[in-house]
């Protein structure tokens, strides 16, 4: 194996340098770092060091030449050895211009093929984002009413032509709303076939696309997850929220001189932790074939959003009393709904309530928040006839569902876990 | 929950920081006994005395290359600016020592630069200037622009945390102008987060600092020409929150960018090639600029008041796009 | 010119003097740094092995090693890019740093950086960056934790006369006197900055004329007689680290090569290259140690040789070592865990 020689970089901005030199000729011996040949460039002249011990093999530059810096200037090798030639950067003679182009000039500039469309064409401005919505639908632009800048379509003008297409009967395309323009030429009747694109809507039917936000995404990917992960069970509990009517009322307020407004998910909450205490398998988590019993009570909050929806975490409930918890629930809510949430507020959740009845619905069945056990679903607070030592009474009344993962909590957990939710909120105050 | 103004929250970020951690600790001109020129950190030198609060001489280089030297060997140190304007005086330590050694020789440098930026209060030309795209074209370095109370708090924390030099430009027309309930306990405002102040469906206006508000009012005029708008807070400039910018781009396909910094070569111009660039498509008008004329900050009232930029300028500029 | 770079009154009696052992090391180093600057400039870079510009301290080894063989393991060090002897007494092996020099994933810098401009925390080695000076305020603030934290350990901060011109230079050494760090201020006075000579880099005679201005000390010793600068160093930095403050040593030398690799120095009158070839700092010692019989000629010629065997071990090793990946030039801009 033979040893390049190059023209050395003598300086940041040296481009090329003149072998001024050469102090061995080929087939001389010469020892490594012995002098080899001197260089000249615009910055310095020097006498360069050969690379490696051996013979002289080759010269590829000779003196008084200027060569690129790097160009392999000649070879090092052992006597006798024929020089490698498979090195692409050997300095060959530069041609000194260019070859003549063997093509000629094009004569004249081609005039443009007239555009088959350009007889029904009509200039319409529009946007990028009016095109791509157009082209999603199958939308003729041309066609639509432009009420933007200089009758520009925008935006809004393409949703609401799709939008009344379906009522009106208004044609989406032009190829749907009249004849297509005849082609210049007779063609092979393949060739006027374009690929029938996917109708997006026929008669009747009416959609608007919308792509998911990244937290519709995130919930629709966790919803997924969860039901493909835990079989989900379902228990509901009727409670008498007659004493939490009470104890709210005679506590709000002192709550509001400490500028928490009470509500009734603290009571929630408090009545949860004492079940978790008693039933520790409600606030656990699956690893794999092993139960994982959290020693903290973190409980996530579900918010509903203007889109979506989010779960703080109230973390250490545990050790809360009920004005610790009003006060963090209110403010996780405030920030989940003022996005001033940050990404520790969301995690670390050991069970979940959600509330459905804040809507007006009776009883829900949650998705288990995953990798949680279990989730509590929260009905509407209705007044209600009741039973009560054989007299018929007026009671608040709520329902509590509870969702969870059967692989480790079986109906009788979760049932002897909602009776102690209900002997808390029922239980008279003290 | 009490009471903070923005100014607050910056020293209460400080400060509690330096009690947490005891390699955190202040440099720069007249911090010590005085507090700060526009008290910033009053207090600290009797609380954490002169070993960690620490009065220099004018020497806004030797204050930047002394933190990123005592950052080498273990400290945190938090560098006052006076005016951020003189920040140019220390752009050699930070850009070509700070911002290069864990890239260069891995070595971080944790250090927080720090400094009132803006106009409105007329300081004139170098004591209202704002400095971010000075430095938005380094790597390696990070740069933050609290708008609210809270963020002020939450981007000190972040800051003072952060393993990386980190320019931190507080607003001095927000300093007492701008309070609210902060919570007791212990947070942190990530650094690269955008945050949405207002949501809307028409048009977007991304924006940071002094200028959110702005933005917020004039979108309370659009509002009532049954104009949508949704404003932006990027918070951070370096690095961007992308993925917020392309989001509420492809929401609304309308977007103005709008900051008090200078036009030409501002900051503006990055986010608004990312969307040209990344959410082309999604676009259903220009996108437009909306920043002072390329001038230094003027001092006469009636200049620096046609200098900034006026909610009614956006208004009209907003106007005109939604009705592209 | 010649004359500034002249030490008047010549000492003979030193405050500190070197053991054998020092001695022996001293000379060690000095002849490892010429010998590692030599085939650096004067071979590889000349056999287009190392790219990029080359920088050495030929004629001025005894700055770095007579000042550094005083640090303690835990003191921090802020070199410049004539102090080669600072990387290797620091521990930093021959290895590592022809590495650095050939762009190499094993260098100081992973290739990120070229020649000099090296450092690594774990030997308490800050890199040097091109703009001169601001090493100054840098060293000066890891001697302020030193402080803060009640430490004994000092910062020494290296640079040329020509980087004294900075604002830098200034701002970092009167912040370190105001409050008396534990730092000091070595000047490697070599005569020129590039072809700037003394008289258009200053009005005065020394740079440790300012050193009053700040209020500290300073002392312009001959930075060619390693024995006056191991005591000087020593003098300086036991004060820094009595918490007297900072002080400035300035030592006198010449650069025996062009400013860097490509600069053949034309500028610089040939008398003055053999005027100093006469005052090489390791022949003077060597010719010391020969006249106390501290070492023989065999032993000067077999330490010579160990020498160059180093340099040729670390030449081989480095040449095999990978370059690294193109696709990694995005990584480590910020912290990544």
């Amino acid at each position: 194996m033979s040893v390049d020689v190059i023209m050395p970089q003598m300086g940041e901005s040296i481009a090329e340098g003149t072998i001024v030199k050469w102090l061995k000729a080929v087939g001389d011996k010469v020892d490594r770092d012995e002098p080899l040949f001197e260089i000249s460039t615009d910055k310095v002249d020097a006498e360069i060091p050969s690379p490696a011990a051996g013979t002289l093999l080759e010269v590829l530059v000779t003196e008084g030449t200027t060569v690129e810096i790097n160009t392999i200037v000649g070879r090092i090798g052992q006597a006798g050895e024929a020089p490698s030639v498979s090195a692409a950067k050997a300095a060959a003679p530069q041609p000194s211009a260019p070859a003549p182009s063997a093509e000629p000039a094009a004569a004249a500039p081609q005039t443009a093929a007239p555009s088959a469309t350009a007889t029904a064409s009509r200039v319409v401005r529009s946007s990028p984002v009016v095109q791509k919505i157009a082209a999603e639908h199958n939308v003729d632009v041309s066609l639509i009413d432009g009420t933007g800048e200089g009758g520009r379509v925008t935006k809004r003008d393409v949703l609401n032509y799709i939008d009344s297409a379906s009522s009106a009967s208004i044609p989406v395309s032009s190829t749907q709303a009249a004849p297509a323009p005849a082609p210049a030429a007779p063609r092979p009747a393949a060739a006027t076939t374009t690929p029938a694109r996917p109708q997006v809507f026929a008669g009747g039917e009416d959609e608007v696309r919308e792509p998911m936000s990244v937290m519709r995404k995130k919930i629709a990917e966790h919803m997924v997850m969860s039901k493909h992960t835990s079989p989900h069970v379902y228990t509901i509990f009727e409670v008498d929220m007659h004493e939490v009517v009470k104890r709210r009322e005679a506590m709000k307020k002192e709550f509001a001189g400490e500028g928490v407004k009470l509500t009734f998910l603290p009571f929630f909450i408090e009545a949860c932790i004492r079940g978790i205490k008693e039933y520790p398998i409600i606030n656990s988590s699956v690893d794999g074939d092993t139960v994982v019993y959290k020693k903290n009570v973190n409980v996530g909050i579900a918010v509903a959003l203007e889109k979506g929806l989010i779960v703080p975490v109230i973390k250490g409930a545990d050790q809360m009393n009920l004005l610790g918890l009003a006060r963090t629930a209110a403010d996780l809510g405030e920030r989940a709904r003022t996005k001033r949430l940050i990404p520790d507020d969301v995690q670390g959740g050991t069970f979940t309530i959600t509330n459905v009845g804040v809507f007006g619905g009776l009883y829900g069945l949650p998705i288990i928040n995953q990798p949680q056990a279990a989730i509590l679903g929260i009905g509407t607070i209705v007044k209600r006839p009741v039973v009560i030592d054989d007299a018929i009474a007026i009671r608040p009344i709520v329902y509590l569902s509870l969702s969870y993962d059967h692989r480790i909590i079986d109906g009788a957990d979760a049932a002897r876990f909602l009776t102690v939710v209900k002997r808390e909120l029922e239980k008279p105050q003290a | 929950m009490a009471v903070t103004t923005y100014i607050d929250a910056i020293r209460e970020g400080i400060w509690e920081e330096m009690e947490k951690d005891e390699s955190v600790f202040i440099l720069g001109e007249d911090v010590g006994i005085y507090g700060g020129a526009f008290k910033v950190t009053r207090g600290m030198l009797d609380r954490f005395g002169p070993m960690r609060v620490i009065d220099t001489p004018i020497s806004e280089s030797a204050i930047v290359g002394a933190a990123i030297g005592a950052s080498l060997v273990g400290m945190k140190p938090v560098c006052e600016m006076q005016f951020i304007d003189f920040i140019s005086c220390a752009f050699d330590q930070i850009v070509n020592f700070a911002a290069k050694c864990r890239y260069r020789w891995g070595a971080g440098v944790p250090i927080v630069v720090r400094g009132p930026c803006g106009g409105g209060v007329h300081g004139g030309p170098f004591h209202s200037q704002n400095v971010e795209a000075y430095f938005f074209n380094v790597p390696g370095l990070k740069i933050v622009c609290p708008s609210t109370a809270y963020d002020a708090k939450g981007l000190m924390k972040a800051a003072i945390r952060d393993p990386d030099p980190v320019l931190y430009f507080e607003h001095k027309y927000l300093y007492r102008r701008i309070k609210e309930d902060l919570p007791a306990e212990d947070f942190v405002v990530p650094i690269g987060k955008a945050a949405i102040r207002r949501e809307g469906e028409d048009l977007s206006i991304i924006t940071y600092g002094a200028m959110v508000y702005r933005a917020l009012e004039a979108a309370e005029e659009l509002a009532k020409e049954d104009i949508d708008v949704e404003v932006l807070d990027l918070r951070s400039i370096l690095p961007l929150d992308e993925e917020a910018i392309l989001a509420t781009a492809k929401k609304t396909s309308k977007v103005i960018m709008l900051h008090e910094a200078t036009l030409t070569g501002g900051a503006g111009g990055e986010v608004v090639a990312r969307i040209a660039e990344k959410a082309f498509e999604y676009l259903d008008g220009p996108i437009v600029r909306i920043a002072p004329p390329d001038t230094p900050v003027p001092y006469s009232p009636p200049l620096e008041e046609a200098f900034l930029p006026q909610v009614a300028d956006i208004v009209a500029r907003a106007r005109k796009l939604a009705n592209y | 010119m010649a004359d500034r770079q002249t030490v008047s009154a010549k000492k003979t009696h030193y405050v500190h003097t070197p053991d054998e052992k020092s001695k022996l090391d001293m000379l060690h180093f000095m002849k490892l740094t010429r010998e590692i600057e030599d085939r650096i400039e004067r071979k590889l870079y000349r056999q287009g092995r190392i790219v990029g510009g080359v920088y050495v301290g030929r004629g001025q080894e005894a700055i770095s090693v007579g000042t550094a063989i005083h640090m303690e393991k835990d003191d921090v060090v802020a070199p410049s890019h004539r102090d080669m002897g600072v990387f290797l007494m620091r521990g930093i092996t021959a290895r590592r740093i022809i590495a650095q020099y050939m762009g190499r994933k094993t260098g100081l810098t992973r290739g990120r950086d070229g020649n000099m401009h090296m450092g690594d925390m774990n030997y308490n080695v800050i890199a040097f960056v091109s703009h001169l000076g601001d090493n100054v305020p840098v060293a000066a603030g890891a001697a302020l934790a030193f402080k803060q934290r009640g430490e004994q350990r000092v910062a020494l901060c290296y640079n040329g006369e020509g980087a004294t011109s900075r604002g830098d230079w200034h701002e970092g050494i009167n912040f370190a006197s105001i409050h008396k760090l534990p730092v000091v201020f070595f000047i490697n006075n070599n005569a020129y900055a590039y072809s700037t000579p003394m008289e258009l880099q200053m009005a005065v005679a020394d740079v440790a004329m300012r050193a009053p201005g700040y209020g500290i000390p300073g002392e312009v010793v001959d930075g060619n007689d390693i024995l006056a600068v191991y005591d000087s160093a020593k003098r300086a930095i036991d004060r820094a680290r009595s918490g007297a403050g900072p002080s400035i040593v300035e030592y006198k030398t010449f650069r025996m090569t062009g400013h860097s690799a490509h600069d053949d120095a034309g500028y610089v009158p040939p008398e003055l290259f053999e005027e100093w070839k006469q005052k090489d700092p390791i022949v003077r010692l060597e010719q010391a140690m020969l006249e106390d019989g501290t070492v023989t000629q065999a032993r000067l010629d077999a330490m010579q040789r160990e020498c160059a065997l180093m340099i040729d071990d670390a030449v081989d090793w480095a040449e095999k070592q990978p370059y690294p990946a193109g696709e990694d030039v995005t990584r480590d801009v910020y912290f990544e865990g």
